[in-house]
C-alpha cells in the first residue's frame, strides 16, 4: 500500500476509471486510485502536476471528474454510485477546487520563470532553440546555471519595490452616481478602503470597533456618506453618529498640528497674510481679529478640511518611514546620531512630527532641527577651506620627452650653411620676377598621367578595391553565422568551466560536453559550411569557430591521456 | 544649388622655405616654387569661381614667419575698381581672381625679398601656420551675418626634403553659409614639403585637435616623403591625405582630389584613406613599439621594463611568482 504515513482527506468508493471499478483516494499531496480488491495504487497524480479538473456538463448520465495534467495527459474518474455520484463528484472537485491552488504556483512559478526569461531574452530564445530544441544539450543543463541567477536577481528586485503611496483624490475618485429616484450610488473598491483607512486612522479604529459586531460593512460605509463628517459642511454634528468622534479627533489633530509647526527656521508660516484691494488700489491687509460672516466661517471650515486632508495624505505615506526608524532607534541608539546629522531623515522626521497630530511616534524622534537647517543655509561646502584628500605632486626630472612625437630619431641631413645662402639667394632671384602665368601650369601629358593614377584602377585608387567581408556575405548567412557563435560559446563555456576537473561530477560533464561539442559540429556547423561552400562564398568565416573547437578537444584529449597515465 | 546663405572658407597652407626650395631649384628645375605657386593659384581662382560666397585665404610658411598672402589687411574686396593695381590683368577675367593673383604674387615677392639668412632657423613653421589658419577662420566666422552657415577646410601641401625642414603648407579654408545657422567647416589643406619637426610636436597636435572640436578639415597634398603628422591630422579630422607622385601635375591632383568640398566628397570615387601609424614611440630610444610599459605615476612609455622610472623617479615593487607548495607536502608525506 502506499505510504500510509499521508492523511487521506476524502475516500470516494464506486469510482471508475478505465472501465474498472475502484476506489479513489485524495491524499494531502496527491490523489490517487487503486482497482477494487487490489492493495496499490494504480494512478496516482501529486496535485502539483495536475494543471486543472474538469467536470462533465450537468445534463450528462455519466458524471465523471477529469484531472488535465501539465504534460497534457488526462485521466478520468467515473463515478458509478447510483445514489450518490452526484454528490461525490462535488465533494471531490470541492476539495481538489481547494487543493489545486496551493500548489500550483509551486510548480508553475519555475515554468513561468522560464517562460518569461525566454521571451525577454531573444538571444536567450535563440540559444535555446539551436540547443535545446535540436537535442544537443538536454534542457537541464541548459537551465541548470541560469535559473540560480536568474532567481537571485528575482527575490532583490521584489524586495525593493516600492510602496504605492495614495493620491490625494482618492476621496473625489469615489464619484457618486444617481441610482434613479433621490438615491446615491458609491463604488467602493478595496483600494480606496485602503485609502481611507491609511489616511484617516480614526475611521479605521471605527470600523474594527463596530464592524462585523455591530454594523455590517455596506451599513458602515453607507453611515459613513451619510454622515456630515463626510461631507462638506460640518457645522451641525449635534447629531449622535459614530463619526462624531473622528470629527472632534480630527479638529484635535488639526489644532496640535497648528501649534507644533513646521520646524525649519527657514520658513515662516506667520508672515503671512491676506491683503486685499483697498479703495485707490492701495493694499489692506485683513487683521487677524477681525470678525468673520458666517459664510466666511464656512470657507474658513473647508480650507481647513483641505489643510488636514493633505496633511494626512503626507502623514500616512511617511508614517510607515518614521515607524522604521523609531524601531531603529530603540535597538540602535548610536544610529540617532548619524541621522541627526543627515538632511533627509531629520526632514522627513520633522514633517511627520509636526503634519500628524494624531501619531505618537513624534515624541521619540526630536533631533535638533533648527540649528541643522540653519548650518545649512549659512554654509557652502566648496567656500571652505577645504582639506580634500592629501595629494602628492608629481615630480618629472625630463619632461622634454613627453614633446617628442612619435618620430623616431633620424639623421638629418644637414647643409653647410654656403648651401643656406645659396638657396636662399637662388629663390629670391627667382621669385623677385614672378609673375603668375596662369595658362601654362602644367604639360598635359602630365596632367593626363595624374588623372589615370587618380581613376578606379590607377596607381592611387588600389587599396580601395577591398570589400569589407560583410558586404560579401548575405545578411542571412551573416546571422546564422552568429547564431553558431552563440550556440558554439555557450558549449564551449561549459565545457571550459568543468576544469580543472575535482570531481566526479566534473569528470562526468566533461566526456558528456565533449559529445555535445561533436553533435554540435556535425548536426550544426558543417551543413553551415557545406552551404556557404555550394553558394561560392569564402569559406573562412567558419575557421575561427572550427579552431576554437579543435582546441577544446585538444584539451579533453589531453587531459583523457593524462587520466588514463594516472590510472595505470 | 548652393543657397545664398552656405559660405565656404577655404584656406591654403603654403610652405614656402627659401632653403628648401632652393635647393630643390637645384636640383630639379622644372618644378620649382613658381610652377607651385601657379598650382596653388589655378586651384584658388576655381575655388572662388564655383560659387560666388566662396572665400579663400591663402598663407605662407615661412622658416621665420607665416604671412598671409591673401587676403591683404590693407585690401577691401570692395576697392577693385580704380585700382592701379588691377590694371595688370586686361585678359577680360574676373575682376577677383586679377585681383587676387596680383595680391598673391606681390606679397610672395615682398616675402622673399625680406628674407634673411639666419643659419639656425631652418624649419617651417607649419604648427604656427595652422594655428594662424584656425585663429581666421575663427575670425571670419564671427563675422558672418545671422543665418549664415561656413564650412572651412584647411589644405596643407607639403615636401619632404631630404635636407632641412622646410614645410610648403597650403590651407584651404572653405566656408559655406547655410541658412540652418551656423555651421562651419574648415579644411586646411596642408602642402607639406619638410620632414616632421620634432620641435613643433606638441603645436601641431594641438592644433589638430583644435581643428577637430571645430569641425575643421585638414587636407594634406604630400609632395615627396610621407609624413606621418599629416597623416595622423588627415585621419583625426577626417580630410584627405595624398602623396603624390608627380610633382609637375600639381595642379591636376589640387583640382580633382580636393577642390570639392566634404559633402560633395561623399559621392565622388576619391584615393582610399592610409593606415596611420598610430604607434607611439618608446621614452628611451624613440622607437616605435606596439606593446610597452607604461608607468602609472607619469604615463612615460618604456620598451623595456625597469624597476625605476627614469622620469619620475618613481620605484615599483613587483611580486615575485609563489613558491610551489603543494609539492614540499607530497615530500612529507612520503616521509
Amino acid at each position: 500500500m502506499a505510504a500510509l504515513s499521508e492523511e487521506v482527506l476524502l475516500v470516494v468508493k464506486r469510482v471508475r476509471q478505465r472501465k474498472q471499478d475502484g476506489t479513489l483516494y485524495l491524499m494531502t499531496e496527491r490523489i490517487a486510485w487503486g482497482p477494487e480488491g487490489k492493495d496499490r495504487f494504480t494512478v496516482s497524480h501529486l496535485y502539483a502536476d495536475i494543471r486543472c479538473q474538469k467536470i462533465s456538463p450537468d445534463g450528462k448520465s455519466k458524471i465523471q471528474l477529469q484531472l488535465v495534467l501539465h504534460t497534457g495527459e488526462s485521466t478520468t474518474f467515473h463515478f458509478a454510485n447510483e445514489s450518490t455520484a452526484l454528490k461525490d463528484r462535488d465533494a471531490a472537485k470541492d476539495l481538489l477546487q481547494q487543493l489545486l491552488p496551493k500548489f500550483k504556483k509551486k510548480a508553475n512559478k519555475q515554468l513561468e520563470e522560464k517562460n518569461k526569461m525566454l521571451q525577454e531574452d531573444p538571444v536567450l530564445f535563440q540559444l535555446y532553440k539551436d540547443l535545446v530544441v535540436s537535442q544537443v544539450i538536454s534542457a537541464e543543463e541548459f537551465w541548470a546555471s541560469r535559473l540560480k541567477l536568474s532567481s537571485v536577481e528575482h527575490s532583490l528586485s521584489n524586495n525593493s519595490k516600492q510602496e504605492v503611496g495614495i493620491s490625494a483624490a482618492f476621496l473625489a475618485d469615489i464619484r457618486p452616481q444617481t441610482d434613479g429616484c433621490n438615491g446615491l450610488k458609491y463604488n467602493l473598491t478595496s483600494d480606496i478602503i485602503e485609502s481611507i483607512f491609511k489616511t484617516y486612522p480614526a475611521v479605521k479604529q471605527k470600523y474594527a470597533e463596530n464592524v462585523p459586531h455591530n454594523l455590517t460593512e455596506k451599513e458602515f460605509w453607507t453611515r459613513f456618506f451619510q454622515s456630515h463628517y463626510f461631507h462638506r459642511d460640518r457645522i451641525n454634528t449635534g447629531q449622535q453618529d459614530i463619526f462624531s468622534e473622528c470629527a472632534k479627533q480630527d479638529e484635535k489633530g488639526l489644532k496640535s498640528m497648528v501649534v507644533q509647526g513646521v520646524k525649519n527656521p527657514m520658513v515662516d508660516l506667520l508672515s503671512l497674510e491676506d491683503k486685499t484691494l483697498d479703495e485707490g488700489y492701495g493694499s489692506l491687509t485683513v487683521g487677524p481679529n477681525s470678525s468673520k460672516t458666517v459664510k466666511e466661517n464656512s470657507n474658513s471650515a473647508i480650507i481647513k478640511r483641505f489643510n488636514h486632508h493633505s496633511a494626512m495624505v503626507l502623514a500616512a505615506g511617511l508614517r510607515k518611514v518614521i515607524l522604521v526608524y523609531w524601531k531603529f532607534n530603540k535597538f540602535y541608539p548610536e544610529l540617532n546620531l548619524l541621522f541627526m546629522n543627515r538632511d533627509a531623515p531629520s526632514d522627513q522626521a520633522s514633517e511627520t512630527s509636526s503634519t500628524d497630530g494624531n501619531s505618537r511616534d513624534s515624541d521619540f524622534f526630536q533631533p535638533p532641527i533648527k540649528k541643522v537647517k540653519l548650518q545649512e543655509a549659512i554654509e557652502y561646502e566648496d567656500l571652505q577651506n577645504g582639506s580634500g584628500p592629501k595629494t602628492i605632486a608629481l615630480n618629472l626630472k625630463k619632461s622634454d620627452r613627453y614633446s617628442h612625437g612619435p618620430v623616431p630619431l633620424q639623421s638629418h641631413h644637414y647643409s653647410t650653411s654656403q648651401d643656406i645662402i645659396n638657396s636662399v639667394s637662388c629663390i629670391q632671384e627667382e621669385i623677385s620676377c614672378y609673375k603668375p602665368c596662369l595658362t601654362r601650369v602644367m604639360p598635359s601629358s602630365a596632367a593626363s598621367s595624374a588623372i589615370t593614377a587618380l581613376s578606379p584602377g590607377g596607381l592611387l585608387m588600389q587599396a580601395g578595391t577591398q570589400q569589407a567581408v560583410s558586404q560579401l556575405v548575405p545578411t542571412d548567412v551573416q546571422s546564422e553565422l552568429k547564431h553558431l557563435y552563440t550556440a558554439a560559446g555557450e558549449l564551449l563555456r561549459h565545457f571550459w568551466s568543468c576544469f580543472p576537473v575535482n570531481t566526479p561530477f566534473l569528470e562526468e560533464k566533461v566526456v558528456k560536453m565533449r559529445s555535445n561539442l561533436e553533435r554540435f559540429q556535425s548536426t550544426k556547423l558543417r551543413p553551415f559550411q557545406e552551404k556557404i561552400q555550394r553558394e561560392y562564398l569564402s569559406t573562412n568565416l567558419t575557421s575561427h569557430l572550427d579552431e576554437m573547437i579543435q582546441a577544446a578537444y585538444n584539451k579533453f584529449h589531453a587531459w583523457q591521456t593524462r587520466r588514463m597515465a594516472r590510472k595505470t | 544649388m548652393a543657397s545664398e546663405d552656405e559660405v565656404s572658407l577655404l584656406v591654403i597652407v603654403v610652405d614656402v622655405n627659401p632653403i628648401w626650395w632652393g635647393q630643390q631649384a637645384q636640383r630639379e628645375p622644372e618644378f620649382n616654387l613658381s610652377k607651385c605657386l601657379d598650382a596653388v593659384m589655378v586651384m584658388a581662382n576655381s575655388h572662388l569661381v564655383m560659387t560666388r560666397t566662396n572665400k579663400l585665404a591663402i598663407i605662407a610658411s615661412h622658416c621665420q614667419e607665416s604671412h598671409f598672402l591673401y587676403p591683404n589687411k590693407h585690401w577691401k574686396a570692395g576697392d577693385v575698381a580704380g585700382d592701379e593695381v588691377s590694371s595688370g590683368s586686361g585678359d577680360g577675367k574676373y575682376e577677383l581672381l586679377s585681383v587676387a593673383n596680383d595680391l598673391v604674387a606681390e606679397e610672395i615677392r615682398n616675402l622673399m625679398a625680406r628674407t634673411q639668412v639666419k643659419g639656425h632657423q631652418t624649419d617651417t613653421l607649419l604648427a604656427g601656420s595652422l594655428a594662424k589658419a584656425l585663429c581666421y577662420i575663427h575670425r571670419v566666422s564671427k563675422e558672418l551675418e545671422a543665418g549664415q552657415d561656413m564650412k572651412s577646410r584647411i589644405l596643407v601641401s607639403s615636401w619632404f626634403p631630404f635636407s632641412s625642414a622646410v614645410y610648403f603648407c597650403i590651407i584651404f579654408v572653405q566656408m559655406s553659409m547655410g541658412i540652418f545657422g551656423l555651421i562651419i567647416y574648415y579644411i586646411l589643406q596642408v602642402v607639406k614639403a619638410a620632414e616632421d619637426c620634432a620641435l613643433q610636436y606638441m603645436n601641431f597636435m594641438n592644433v589638430i585637435f583644435a581643428a577637430q572640436k571645430q569641425n575643421i578639415l585638414i587636407d594634406a597634398c604630400v609632395l615627396d616623403s610621407d609624413s606621418g603628422l599629416l597623416q595622423q591630422a588627415c585621419d583625426i579630422t577626417g580630410g584627405l591625405y595624398l602623396k603624390i607622385p608627380q610633382k609637375t601635375a600639381l595642379a591636376q591632383y589640387l583640382l580633382w582630389v580636393f577642390l570639392p568640398d566634404a559633402d560633395q566628397r561623399s559621392q565622388l570615387v576619391l584615393p582610399p584613406s592610409v593606415h596611420v601609424d598610430y604607434r607611439a614611440a618608446c621614452f628611451c630610444h624613440r622607437n616605435l613599439i606596439e606593446i610597452g610599459y607604461v608607468c602609472s605615476v607619469c604615463l612615460s612609455i618604456f620598451c623595456n621594463f625597469s624597476p625605476i622610472c627614469t622620469t619620475c623617479e618613481t620605484a615599483f615593487k613587483i611580486p615575485l611568482p609563489q613558491m610551489m607548495k603543494p609539492k614540499k607536502k607530497k615530500l612529507k608525506t612520503a616521509n
